[in-house]
């Protein structure tokens, strides 16, 4: 049997906010390469503090933080550049660009890796073909419904074939069937290959997509299971 | 494929965002400030140009009143003898008469009369770099020593370098402030564009893009917005000049409105980067790399 790679591992890992708030601590978690992830917990329970630990945006307070190989309390800034790079992240609130077209938008992630113009348009078509919006490239986003403004975050997320997608509560404004969708969506890139990490409130989606559970309280990981 | 009518336009890199009615409007005030500016220097363009024409050949007279021909003939050779004073002739009364009588009208008076109470006169072309300022000194003192005065109308004139000078200083120094006050514009500008586009900027560093890549159209813009204002600039200059194009022809000055293309396009241009420098200096987005 093959060793899987470690895509997350962190030991006593401890978050603090610059306003005293301990956000996380005493973290003891790893994290294996193609493992679909939930992130449950009330909120404020630390779930969207660790996603942002998970692509720089956060740094850790104490203890260790390895993702993806970079040591993130050491990391410099093109690390991190080069990490964000490397990751995926959809959000509740989807953060299109309103004013671009869906083509503008999905394609970002892979115009900032320097690819040109038409090579993109072949990408991106594929991609949207892959979340079935092929016929939506040159529209405008205000012009789509919520779970396919979700759709296209992911399409996003996709785009330039990160080894990890993290999706902080990506269903938490549709309704459940659209939700199942979007989540249909997420399993399917994590059959691809893709480590999945996602903040949820959703418990009942894991009926239908299981898959490994971490539990959170109060900054404190009380749970670790696997919902089949 | 890409229909015919969508353009692209991504954001980051080298894309220009397109203009919208905040930079328009930067655009106008940019291009009037700096009209006002070439307007200025073109001003002490044409001013230069004729005080230069006349200060060529600088003449200076000198008065003797009541002269004995020893006298007259001492101020001469002194006169002859100061740094500067390139020529000294008389005036001679026939001369003077002549032209007084022209200048009053004939048969209004006698002129010949008129002109044997004139003091004698003396004038002295000069050659001095610093529009005659020593020349004229030495000259009235030389004068004075004999009881002789000189013409301190013409001192005046002579001394209209000193006002070009000082009037330079002053357009340097309204150039400067202007400068300082388009440069803010232009920033303020950046900085409504920069707070509208506070997501993608947001995003692009999200996914990894390097500051010069978040930065870069920004600058870009602040670039095309100051260059595009100082060829407005110049362009509006040009009714300006063909306003008053009669007048400088009869006091024989030559404008060059082809000088002032180049300082206001590439001071544009500068003013432009420098006010996106500082509208970019604080880019701050939540999650940036450097927490």
């Amino acid at each position: 049997m093959t060793e899987r790679k470690i895509m997350m591992d962190m030991k006593q890992l401890m978050l603090r906010y610059p306003t005293g708030k301990i956000a996380l601590s005493g973290m003891n978690l790893t994290i294996e390469q193609g493992q679909f992830v939930y992130l449950t917990g009330e909120s404020g329970a630390g779930k969207s503090s660790l996603l942002r630990m998970f692509y720089g945006g956060l740094r850790p307070t104490s203890g260790t933080l390895q993702v993806q190989g970079w040591d993130m309390r050491k990391a410099s800034e093109d690390d991190i550049r080069s990490l964000r790079r490397r990751t995926g992240v959809c959000f509740q609130n989807q953060r299109l660009l309103f004013s671009r077209t869906v083509f503008e938008n999905v394609a970002l992630p892979l115009h900032i890796q320097g690819w040109k113009k038409q090579r993109l348009i072949a990408r991106v078509q594929k991609v949207l073909d892959y979340v079935h919006l092929g016929d939506r490239l040159w529209s405008y986003p205000e012009a789509l419904s919520g779970g396919e403004q979700q759709r296209i975050a992911i399409a996003r997320a996709m785009m330039a074939t990160p080894p990890v997608v993290l999706a902080d509560e990506p269903t938490g404004n549709l309704d459940e069937a659209t939700a199942r969708h979007v989540l249909d969506l997420l399993m399917g890139l994590n059959h691809l290959g893709m480590t999945v990490i996602m903040a949820t409130h959703d418990l009942h989606l894991l009926n239908s997509h299981p898959g490994r559970v971490v539990q959170l309280h109060a900054g404190a990981l009380v749970g670790d299971s696997y919902a089949a | 494929m890409q229909p015919e009518k969508v353009k692209i336009h991504l954001p980051g890199g080298w894309n220009m965002p397109p203009l919208g009615i905040h930079q328009y409007l930067a655009l106008m005030i940019v291009a009037i400030a700096l009209w006002a500016l070439g307007s200025v220097w073109m001003g002490l363009q044409a001013t230069g140009d004729w005080v230069g024409a006349w200060q060529k050949n600088m003449v200076l007279h000198v008065y003797l009143p009541q002269a004995s021909n020893d006298q007259l003939t001492v101020l001469k050779r002194d006169l002859q003898q100061v740094p500067g004073v390139v020529t000294v002739t008389s005036v001679s009364h026939d001369e003077a008469a002549d032209w007084m009588q022209q200048w009053l009208g004939q048969g209004v008076a006698n002129a010949a009369l008129m002109a044997k109470h004139l003091p004698e006169t003396l004038v002295l072309s000069l050659q001095a770099d610093d529009g005659g300022r020593f020349v004229v000194g030495d000259v009235r003192e030389t004068a004075q020593r004999v009881g002789a005065s000189i013409n301190e109308d013409e001192v005046r004139l002579l001394g209209m370098r000193d006002v070009l000078n000082k009037a330079a200083y002053l357009a340097w120094f309204v150039t400067l402030l202007l400068g300082l006050a388009m440069s803010l514009i232009v920033s303020n500008t950046l900085r409504m564009i920069l707070l509208a586009r506070a997501d993608e900027v947001y995003l692009m560093r999200l996914m990894g893009a390097k500051e010069w890549f978040v930065r870069m159209p920004f600058l870009l813009e602040g670039l095309a917005l100051g260059a595009a204002a100082g060829l407005l600039a110049w362009g509006l200059l040009w009714p300006w000049v063909w306003g008053i194009a009669s007048w400088l022809e009869n006091v024989s000055v030559n404008l060059n409105i082809w000088v002032m293309l180049l300082p206001l396009l590439l001071g544009g241009a500068v003013l432009g980067c420098l006010g996106a420098a500082v509208a970019t200096a604080r880019l701050e987005s939540p999650d940036s790399v450097d927490v």
